[in-house]
Order: C-alpha cells, then sequence, then structure tokens
C-alpha cells in the first residue's frame, strides 16, 4: 500500500499534462493547414488552435498508452475528437444556438469571421476530423481503424452529442426537468464525446475488448462528473475564472445540478462518481493507470 | 482497333433503358434511406434527419452514380448501398446548412419548405451535424466486410470527408457566399462537381478499381456533376424567358454571367468529355452503359425521376 502511495505521488500531473497538450497541439497545428480558401481555413484554426485544456484528447492518448499502445498510434484520433469538439463548440455559439460572444476567453467564431465562415468552418472540422483519422493513422490495423471511425460517429450524432444537444434546448425554460432528464442530457451532451475519447485511445492502443469495455464504463463516469462540476463551476466562478460566460445557466433559465440537488449534494455526487470511475482502472498496472486517474481527480477538483 | 467497339458501346448506350434502371434502384434506395435513420429518443432530431434525407423530390442521382461505378468494375450492389446511402446523407447534410438564413436563405427545397423553415435554425443546424456522422457510421457498420476489404473503406470515408470539406463543398459555398463573379466556374466545380467526382469514385474504390481507373471515374464524375448543374441553369434560365417563374436559385449561376448559348457550348463540352473518359472502360462491355446514359440524360432530361417516382 505504502508502495502504491509513493507512485501515486511520483507522477507529475502537471507535467504530464504540460507535455501531452504540447505533442496534441503541435499535431493539430501540423494537421490543419492554412489552405486556399484562406479565410474557411483560418477560421477553423482560430478555434482549434484557441488554446483549451486537449482534456479530450490527452484522455484518448493516455488510454491508448495504457493497453500498451504508443503515443502515435491515437495521436490522429486525439485530434479528431479536438477538431469535433471544437466544431460543436463553434455550433453551440452560434446566435440562433446558445447566443455566445465569448469561448476560451476569446470572441467566438462567429463573431470575428461572422456566421456563414463560423458555420461552414465547423462543418470542415467535422468533415476533415473523419478524413484525418482515416488517412494518417500509422501502425494500427485498418480493422481497428475503421471501428474506431464507427465508435467516433456514434458517439457525435443522433444518438450521442446531438441527442443531448437537442434534449438541452428542449428542456431550456422548462421547469419541471427530472434528473432523468438531465443526465439524459450530459450523458449525451459531454459524456458521450469524452466516453469516445477513451475508447478510441484504447481501440488504437490495441486494448482487448475487456480492456476496451473498463475504459468506457470509466469514461461514462467522469464525462458525468465532468458536467456536474461544469455546472458547479458556473455558479460559484465568475466569467474571468472561467474564460466564458459565467451563470449562463441561470439566465438560460437551464437546469442544472445544484439547482436540482443544490451545491452539497451536487459535490457529493461527483465524488461518487470520480470513485466509481476509478474502481474500473483497478484491474490495470496502477503504474500505466496513473495518468487517467489523476485526469479523474483533475476533473473532479478543476477550478474552471 | 479500339474505335469499332466504342462507337458500338455509344449507339448501345443510347437505347439502355435509364428510367427503368434509375427507377428500381431508387426504390431500394429509399427503402436502405428508410430504415438507416430510425425514429429514436429525442424524435425530434430523427424527423429533422428524416425530412431531408428522405425528401420526395430528390432524384437520389449520388447513390445511383456510386452503385453503377461499383457494378461497372463487376462489385455488388450489396457491397455499395450503405455507401450509397451516406452519400445522400452527407449530400443532404451539407443542403440543410446551406440553405440557412446566414448562408443562402432560401426557403424552400425541391419545392418543399426548407429544413430551418420547419423544425427552426437551431435543429436544421443539429440536424445537418447529425447527418455527417450518421453517413459514416454507417458505411462502418454496414458494409458487408467480406465484400470490402477494411482498406477500401477507409479510402471510401477519406474521399466522402474531402468531398465536403474544407477544399470541397465547404470551399464551393464559401466562395458563393463572398467569391467574385469570376469564380463562378470554380463554385460550380466545387458545389457539383464534387459530388459527382466522389459518388464516381467511391463506387470504383468499394469494387477495387486501380488506381488509374479510380482517377478516370474522378474526372468524369466531376464532369457529369458540373454538367447537372448547368443544364439546371439552362433550363431555368429558358422557362424563365418564356415567362415562368423568376428565378429563385441564389447562388452565382454560369448562364447569368455567360449567357445561354455559351452555357449550351460548355455543356455539350462536358458530355463529349465525361463520354471520353467512359471509352477508356470499354473493357467492361455492357456494365459501362448506364454511366454513359447518365451523361445524355444530364443535357436532355428525356423522362422524369423523383417527383413521378414513390
Amino acid at each position: 500500500k505504502g508502495e502504491e502511495e509513493k507512485e501515486k505521488s511520483a507522477f507529475n500531473f502537471q507535467s504530464y499534462m504540460v507535455e501531452k497538450a504540447c505533442s496534441v497541439n503541435k499535431a493539430l497545428d501540423d494537421a490543419v493547414l492554412l489552405r486556399e480558401p484562406q479565410k474557411i481555413h483560418e477560421a477553423m484554426r482560430y478555434s482549434l488552435l484557441a488554446g483549451g485544456k486537449r482534456v479530450r484528447p490527452v484522455l484518448c492518448v493516455a488510454a491508448c498508452e495504457l493497453v500498451g499502445g504508443r503515443e502515435a498510434m491515437a495521436m490522429p484520433a486525439a485530434c479528431s475528437i479536438e477538431m469535433i469538439h471544437t466544431m460543436s463548440l463553434i455550433h453551440d455559439d452560434l446566435p440562433c444556438m446558445d447566443n455566445d460572444d465569448l469561448r476560451r476567453g476569446k470572441p467566438t467564431n462567429h463573431k470575428v469571421f461572422g456566421e456563414d465562415v463560423a458555420l461552414l468552418a465547423g462543418d470542415a472540422l467535422l468533415a476533415f476530423a473523419f478524413e484525418h483519422i482515416a488517412v494518417s493513422t500509422a501502425d494500427v490495423s485498418p480493422g481497428r481503424i475503421v471501428r474506431a471511425i464507427g465508435e467516433l460517429a456514434k458517439s457525435i450524432g443522433a444518438e450521442g452529442l446531438v441527442a443531448g444537444q437537442v434534449v438541452d434546448i428542449n428542456s431550456e425554460g422548462l421547469s419541471d426537468v427530472e434528473l432523468e432528464i438531465l443526465e439524459f442530457i450530459h450523458i449525451h451532451k459531454t459524456a458521450a464525446l469524452l466516453e469516445g475519447s477513451v475508447v478510441l485511445g484504447a481501440i488504437l492502443g490495441g486494448g482487448t475488448d475487456e480492456e476496451v469495455e473498463k475504459l468506457r464504463m470509466f469514461a461514462r463516469y467522469i464525462g458525468l462528473m465532468f458536467q456536474v462540476v461544469d455546472d458547479i463551476l458556473d455558479v460559484t466562478k465568475s466569467s474571468e475564472e472561467l474564460g466564458k460566460t459565467a451563470g449562463k445557466d441561470l439566465v438560460a433559465d437551464k437546469v442544472t445540478y445544484p439547482k436540482l440537488l443544490g451545491i452539497e449534494k451536487s459535490r457529493e455526487f461527483a465524488q461518487k462518481l470520480n470513485r466509481d470511475a476509478q474502481e474500473q482502472l483497478s484491474g490495470f498496472d496502477q503504474d500505466k493507470a496513473a495518468p487517467l486517474i489523476a485526469l479523474a481527480n483533475y476533473i473532479a477538483y478543476r477550478q474552471n | 482497333a479500339s474505335f469499332p467497339s466504342v462507337v458500338s458501346t455509344r449507339s448501345k448506350a443510347a437505347h439502355f433503358d435509364l428510367k427503368t434502371y434509375w427507377t428500381s434502384l431508387m426504390v431500394q434506395i429509399n427503402q436502405k434511406l428508410d430504415e438507416a435513420i430510425p425514429v429514436q429518443f429525442p424524435p425530434v432530431i430523427y424527423e429533422a434527419m428524416r425530412y431531408s434525407a428522405l425528401a420526395k423530390g430528390a432524384k437520389r442521382a449520388p447513390p445511383v452514380m456510386c452503385i453503377s461505378a461499383c457494378e461497372l468494375f463487376g462489385g455488388s450492389r450489396l457491397a455499395a448501398f450503405p455507401t450509397a446511402c451516406a452519400l445522400e446523407m452527407v449530400h443532404a447534410a451539407s443542403l440543410i446548412h446551406d440553405d440557412l438564413p446566414c448562408m443562402d436563405d432560401s426557403p424552400s427545397r425541391r419545392g418543399q419548405p426548407s429544413n430551418h423553415t420547419i423544425y427552426g435554425d437551431d435543429m436544421a443546424i443539429l440536424a445537418g451535424d447529425a447527418l455527417f456522422p450518421l453517413g459514416f457510421r454507417h458505411i462502418v457498420s454496414h458494409t458487408p466486410t467480406d465484400l470490402v476489404p477494411e482498406p477500401y473503406l477507409l479510402r471510401v470515408i477519406a474521399e466522402i470527408a474531402r468531398s465536403v470539406g474544407s477544399t470541397g463543398m465547404a470551399a464551393g459555398q464559401f466562395l458563393d457566399l463572398e467569391g467574385g463573379p469570376n469564380a463562378v466556374g470554380f463554385i460550380q466545380e466545387k458545389k457539383f462537381g464534387e459530388m459527382g467526382e466522389c459518388s464516381a469514385v467511391c463506387g470504383g474504390l468499394l469494387a477495387g478499381a486501380e488506381d488509374d481507373e479510380i482517377e478516370r471515374l474522378r474526372r468524369y464524375g466531376r464532369a457529369v456533376g458540373v454538367l447537372y448543374s448547368l443544364a439546371d441553369d439552362i433550363l431555368e434560365e429558358r422557362i424563365k424567358t418564356e415567362g415562368g417563374n423568376d428565378s429563385k436559385n441564389k447562388s452565382k449561376s454560369y448562364v447569368k454571367i455567360y449567357g445561354v448559348e455559351k452555357a449550351v457550348e460548355v455543356a455539350e463540352e462536358l458530355r463529349a468529355k465525361a463520354k471520353e473518359e467512359l471509352d477508356g472502360f470499354e473493357e467492361y462491355g455492357e456494365r459501362v452503359l448506364p454511366l454513359y446514359s447518365f451523361v445524355d440524360y444530364a443535357i436532355d432530361r428525356s423522362f422524369s425521376v423523383g417527383d413521378a417516382i414513390v
């Protein structure tokens, strides 16, 4: 036990995140080049390279390495996931959707490039994500790449991310949204792509079916936790601290965990999800699982 | 030595019953598309997706061309159906987004209200965002792997993604919104040529065609795609001068800029170019006939597909 504690503390999460986010940023910069027509590509790069914590791509790479794969095997998929995440943010921020002016501390895409270009840049990122993973994934069998593409498509479509967005939009302003609906929204809107990130990494890294399913469960728990924490931060932090508009959920009259459960119960719920998530990793080499454990803790205790 | 057989293939193509061929394929494609988008929770998004992907007025030209190109090389129709459906989904997604108020602002499409007119701008954006990945997912989950090896599937996915992406159809739409009048040729190539090119190429890829054959399909498909839109513009212009309705097509048209006569000339050049490409497939005998007759149909419109058939 003592040894294990020492291993955990020996793992330097800060430098791990910095190092991985650096590789991801470099790979993203190399993937989306400034081609003709320049303005679309500028718009794609503007949001894609705007910073962000790169939680999804790092999860993807970490899952790949946990099952014995190398970073390079998962990097194209990790970039694709970040492209899709970015696309969903660009579309979400549009005036006919959430109508946001600020994202990651900068003016939103349509504020800079106009709605038409923002919409197209999002579509182009979505398409390119699939091209990139299909074309640039190396040293992985075609069968695994095809399977990864299927998982990715499922996690972002009408059975995943989009389903969450739709129910979220439809539940705005309703006073009697139940916990069940709230959970549906988050499992789809947030957890699905986090699940996709981890599952893609595990598949591409050569994980067994059992390993892939364990990591899928891990991702589901941290995905839900991610949103519970997000909801808590929305009511407890300022816009400046968050780098996006705070209190947005209250203004939009959205149902949130703090509203349904109260802040304290929400915090307890987040902690339970974190425990459940980490339990899924118990069968793995704890040394190798250290990045995912630290990522779970990071999501649980993050301040923005 | 090949000249006589090319002539004979071309004359056979003139008698090919495209209407029956196209109609029967459409029935199959419509059924498969219907099955590919079952309504689940939340129903509104599936209804929005189905509204555009299953639109009655659609001719299903991209799927039909994909299947014909696959069959040209002896590929099975069963190998091509999932990709054919995906092409229609991806195409529908891009049309839904093109029609939005912040883009072309079109209240109608194929004689029916456009997607956002019925479902709202937000749902229309999301329906498009969901149809893209559903197309890829459908290919992956429905293509029989005993008929199509996985490396071929990866090439098909990359081809479709590239066609709709930032250097393909999205580039065409962007220039249509912002480009000057000189860009019209490029816009037509990108907005309409890409889909034709992609459809033909995907069919060839699924059947395992050689690289030079794929390039030939690429040139053929692009020419036919542009030809269709050009012929549409010419028809529309003629109806207008005969005192019909005003054009509702807001995108920059070759006809509006260069006039009908010049457009007809360009259309004939495209017809000749597309057929020349097909002449290179003479070793495949009569399996090339559907591809020839698409070319003539683009200009002649000798029968009606789509609206007449349900």
